[in-house]
C-alpha cells in the first residue's frame, strides 16, 4: 500500500514539476517514440510470460493498436492526444496516462446525461469503446481461460490490459494505473520481476489495491463510454474469475466477505481506490433502503442480496457494496449514541441547571450558524445563475461574431438591426440588467463609457461586445443615448474600464 | 487579495478533508505562465502544449467530479438517515410520544438539531467547493487565452458547465428540505429575544463548519469586489444588504470554540 501514497506523493509534485522544470516544452516530443517503442514490447512481454501468448498478445496488441488509434481521434475537449506529462515513475511510456485521462474525459459526460442517473457501470472490460469495436467479449473470456497456474498474471493482465483502454479516476489512481501499464508495456525484466513479485503471496496485499483500481476505473470508464452488452459479460466473469483466482482472490475475500463478482473488479479494502463513477439519487438510496430492510438490515444485508432486490440495471455489486458500507457507518453512530443514552442521562441531569442557558445560546448558535449558511447557499445560488448566463451570452456574442467575420459588410447592419429586436441576446440582456439593478450597484465610475441594454444602434459586433461587457457591470443607470457611446467605446475597444470602489 | 490567495485561505479554512481537493490553482497559473514563455508556443506550436494542458484540467476535473460525487453519496445517506431521525425522536421521546420524556428529548433532540445544521452546513460548503474551482478553472482559462492567445476558454467552459461536480441541482435541493426540516425541530422564539442571544451565540459557535462557511462568505464577498480586468464575463459585486450586519457582528467577534 505504500505505493499508492509515494504515487500520491509524486502525482501532487507532477503539476509543480510541470511548473518548475519547464518539462512542458521538451516532454513532448519524447511522446511519439516511445509510444512506438512500447508497442512491440508489449507483445514481447506477454509472449515471454504468458502461457497463452498468441492470442492474448493479438488482444493486446489489439488494445495497444486502439490505443495508437485513440491517439489520434479527437476527443471532445479537442484535444490532441499526443501529449505527455512528467511520470511519476519516470521514463516509461508517458503517453498512457494521457491516453486514461483524455479517454476519461471524453467519457465525463456521459454519465451525467445517463438517464435516471444510474450508473452504467458493468463490472467487465469487455466493452468497446466506440471508435474501436476489437474489443469484445471474446477478449475476455480468452483471458479466463488461462490456466490456473497463472492466477495473478492473468488478473494482471487482464486488468493492465483493460484499463490500457479506459482511465483512472484520479491522479492516484492513474498513476496506479500507469504503474501497471509501465509494467506491461516496458521491459520484460521490470514485468516479470513484478510478477513474481506478485506471485509471492505476501504481495497479495500490494496486488490487492493494485488490480482492483485501474481495472475498477477502466470499467467503469469503459461502461460509460459505452453501454452495450451489460448483462452477458457481467455474467461471463463471475463464475470463471472465482475459479481461476484462487491464491489472490482468497486472500482478497476475507477483507471483503462479499462476492467477488469479476477479475476486473475484485472487492478492494480501500473502497476510496477504484470508484467507478456512480451517481447515487436520492429515489435510487430509497429503492437501496427497501432492499436492505428486506434482508433484514443494514448487518444483516449483503451487497450481492440488495443488488438483486434492487434489481437496478447498471448497478455493479461493487457500488452496492461501498454504498452498503457508508450506509452502516452513517447509521451506526447514531445508534450507538441512543444505546448509550441511558448512560448519558447522568451526566446531562448534572447539567440542567447550567443547561437552560446554555441550552438556549447553543440553540442560537445554531441558529446563527443556520443563517450563514442559508445566506452562502442564497449567494451561490445567485453566484452560479450568473456565471450561467454570463457564459450563454458569451457564447452568443461568440456565434454573432463568427457570422460576422463570415458575412462581412453586409451583414453588420443586418446584425446591428437583430440586436435590437428583443430576440435571444437582449433579452438575457434585460435579465441581467434587471439582477445588476437588484445588487448593490457598487460606486462604478464609468465615466465616459455608458452601459446601455438594448436598444442600442451598434455599428460593429465589437462595439456591441463593448457594449455588453459594460452592461454587465453593475449600473443601474437608465439606457441613454447610445449615439455618443458608439463612437466612445468604439474608439475605445482594448480598454477595459477600471473599477473604482 | 489575489484570488490565490483567497483560494488558499478559503483551502485553510476547509475542513481538512477536503484540502487537497481544490483547484490546484496557483500551479496551474505558474504552468500558463510557462508555457506563454516556452519556445513551442512562440514558435506557433501550440496544439501539442494545449492538449497538455487540457490533459492536467481534466485531471483536476476528475478530482472535482469524483470527490463531489462520494460526498454527494454520503449525503443522500446521511439525509435519509437523519430524516428517520427526526422521526423517531419525535415519535418517541416527544410529549406525544410513546415514550415521552423531556430529558431524553432535549438531549436528543439538541444533538439532532446540531446534525442538521452541520448536515446542511457541509451541503453548502459543498456548493461552495464547486463554485469556487470553478471560478478558479475560468480564471485559469482566462490566463491561458490571455497569453496564448487561443481560444480554449470558451468551449472548455461549456464542457465543463456540463460535469458532474457543477450539477448542484440535487444537493441545492437536499439544502432547501434541510431548511425545511429544520423547522420542525427548533423552537419558535420571538425575534427580538433571538437578536440579544446572538451577541452571546457567536461566542458559542464552534468551529469547523461554522467557521468554514463564515470564511466562504468573506471570501465570495471579496472575491466579487472587484478586479482590474473587469470584462463581460466578471461578476459584479455581491450584494450582502442584510448580512452586513451578521457578517461584521463575525467580524468583530471571531468565533470561538468553547467544547
Amino acid at each position: 500500500m505504500e505505493a499508492r501514497p509515494a504515487i500520491r506523493r509524486s502525482a501532487a509534485k507532477q503539476l509543480s514539476h510541470m511548473g518548475v522544470s519547464g518539462a512542458l516544452s521538451s516532454s513532448l516530443p519524447v511522446l511519439q517514440p516511445s509510444s512506438e517503442e512500447t508497442y512491440p514490447k508489449l507483445q514481447d512481454t506477454q509472449q515471454v510470460s504468458m502461457e497463452r501468448p498468441v492470442a492474448q498478445a493479438g488482444h493486446l496488441t489489439s488494445n495497444s493498436g486502439v490505443v495508437g488509434h485513440i491517439f489520434s481521434s479527437p476527443s471532445r475537449f479537442s484535444t490532441d492526444l499526443h501529449y505527455s506529462s512528467v511520470s511519476p515513475r519516470e521514463k516509461q511510456s508517458r503517453n498512457n496516462p494521457f491516453i486514461l485521462q483524455s479517454l476519461s474525459s471524453v467519457s465525463m459526460p456521459l454519465p451525467h446525461s445517463s438517464p435516471s442517473g444510474v450508473f452504467q457501470s458493468t463490472a467487465s472490460c469487455a466493452y468497446s469503446k466506440e471508435n474501436n469495436g476489437s474489443w469484445g467479449t471474446d477478449s475476455l473470456p480468452g483471458f479466463l481461460d488461462f490456466p490456473v497456474n497463472t492466477p495473478v498474471e492473468n488478473s494482471q493482465i487482464e486488468s493492465s490490459s483493460c484499463s490500457g483502454i479506459l482511465a483512472a479516476e484520479d491522479i492516484s489512481k492513474q498513476n496506479d494505473w500507469q504503474e501497471w501499464a509501465n509494467q506491461l508495456i516496458t521491459d520484460d525484466d521490470a514485468l516479470t520481476s513484478n510478477w513474481s513479485d506478485l506471485l509471492v503471496d505476501n504481495n497479495v496485499t500490494d496486488l490487492e489495491p493494485k488490480v482492483p483500481k485501474p481495472s475498477l476505473n477502466f470499467s467503469a470508464q469503459q461502461s460509460q463510454v459505452s453501454q452495450q452488452q451489460p448483462a452477458s459479460s457481467r455474467e461471463i466473469i463471475p463464475a470463471p474469475s472465482r475459479e481461476i483466482i484462487p491464491a489472490p482472490s482468497r486472500e482478497i475475500l476475507p477483507v471483503q466477505s462479499e462476492d467477488i463478482i469479476a477479475v476486473t473488479t475484485p472487492s478492494s479494502a480501500n473502497s476510496a481506490a477504484a470508484k467507478p463513477r456512480m451517481r447515487w439519487t436520492p429515489e435510487l438510496h430509497e429503492a437501496f433502503v427497501e432492499a436492505v430492510n428486506q434482508l433484514g438490515g443494514s448487518e444483516r444485508a449483503t451487497p450481492k442480496g440488495v443488488l438483486k432486490l434492487m434489481k437496478v440495471e447498471g448497478l455493479t455489486i461493487y457500488h452496492v457494496k461501498s454504498h452498503l458500507q457508508k450506509y452502516r457507518t452513517a447509521r451506526y453512530r447514531p445508534e450507538s449514541s441512543e444505546g448509550s443514552l441511558e448512560k448519558k442521562l447522568t451526566p446531562i441531569e448534572e447539567m440542567t441547571s447550567l443547561d437552560l442557558k446554555t441550552g438556549i445560546e447553543i440553540t442560537e448558535a445554531l441558529r446563527l450558524q443556520m443563517e450563514v449558511q442559508k445566506r452562502l447557499h442564497e449567494q451561490l445560488e445567485i453566484q452560479r445563475n450568473l456565471q450561467l448566463r454570463i457564459e450563454e451570452q458569451g457564447k452568443y456574442l461568440q456565434m454573432m461574431f463568427e457570422k460576422q467575420c463570415k458575412s462581412g459588410g453586409d451583414k453588420l447592419n443586418a446584425s446591428s438591426s437583430s440586436l435590437d429586436d428583443p430576440s435571444a441576446q437582449p433579452s438575457v440582456a434585460m435579465q441581467v440588467s434587471p439582477d445588476k439593478s437588484e445588487l448593490e450597484p457598487s460606486k462604478v465610475e464609468h465615466g465616459e463609457i455608458e452601459a446601455d441594454a438594448v436598444k442600442s444602434k451598434v455599428t460593429s459586433v465589437e462595439c456591441a461586445e463593448e457594449r455588453i461587457g459594460k452592461q454587465k457591470s453593475p449600473e443601474t443607470e437608465a439606457p441613454k443615448d447610445c449615439e455618443p457611446d458608439v463612437c466612445m467605446s468604439s474608439s475605445q475597444p482594448p480598454k477595459r474600464p477600471k473599477i473604482k470602489e | 487579495m489575489k484570488f490565490g490567495k483567497k483560494l488558499k485561505h478559503q483551502i485553510q479554512e476547509s475542513l481538512p478533508g477536503w484540502r487537497d481537493k481544490f483547484l490546484s490553482y496557483n500551479d496551474l497559473k505558474k504552468l500558463v505562465r510557462l508555457i506563454s514563455s516556452s519556445p513551442v508556443v512562440l514558435n506557433g506550436n501550440s496544439g501539442k502544449v494545449e492538449a497538455e494542458f487540457v490533459y492536467l484540467l481534466n485531471n483536476e476535473i476528475d478530482k472535482f467530479n469524483a470527490f463531489f460525487m462520494e460526498q454527494e453519496e454520503n449525503f443522500i445517506i446521511r439525509n435519509e438517515e437523519l430524516q428517520q431521525r427526526i422521526k423517531k425522536v419525535t415519535d418517541t421521546w416527544e410529549p406525544n410520544g410513546s415514550q415521552p420524556s423531556n430529558t431524553i428529548y432535549e438531549d436528543e433532540v439538541g444533538q439532532l438539531r446540531k446534525d442538521i445544521v452541520d448536515f446542511h452546513g457541509e451541503m453548502v460548503l459543498l456548493v461552495n467547493y464547486s463554485n469556487i474551482n470553478y471560478t478558479g478553472l475560468a480564471k485559469i482559462l482566462k490566463k491561458y487565452d490571455k497569453r496564448t492567445g487561443s481560444l480554449l476558454r470558451l468551449p472548455f467552459i461549456q464542457k465543463i458547465l456540463e460535469q458532474p461536480f457543477l450539477t448542484t441541482d440535487l444537493i441545492s435541493k437536499l439544502v432547501k428540505e434541510c431548511e425545511s426540516t429544520i423547522n420542525a425541530v427548533f423552537p419558535v422564539e420571538e425575534e427580538e429575544e433571538r437578536k440579544r442571544e446572538v451577541k452571546e451565540a457567536i461566542t458559542v459557535a464552534g468551529e469547523g463548519i461554522f467557521r468554514n462557511t463564515v470564511a466562504a462568505l468573506l471570501t465570495m464577498q471579496e472575491i466579487r469586489k472587484g478586479s482590474s480586468t473587469y470584462s463581460q464575463y466578471s461578476l459584479p459585486p455581491i450584494n450582502l444588504p442584510v448580512d452586513s450586519d451578521l457578517i461584521q457582528l463575525v467580524q468583530l467577534n471571531p468565533p470561538t470554540a468553547i467544547f
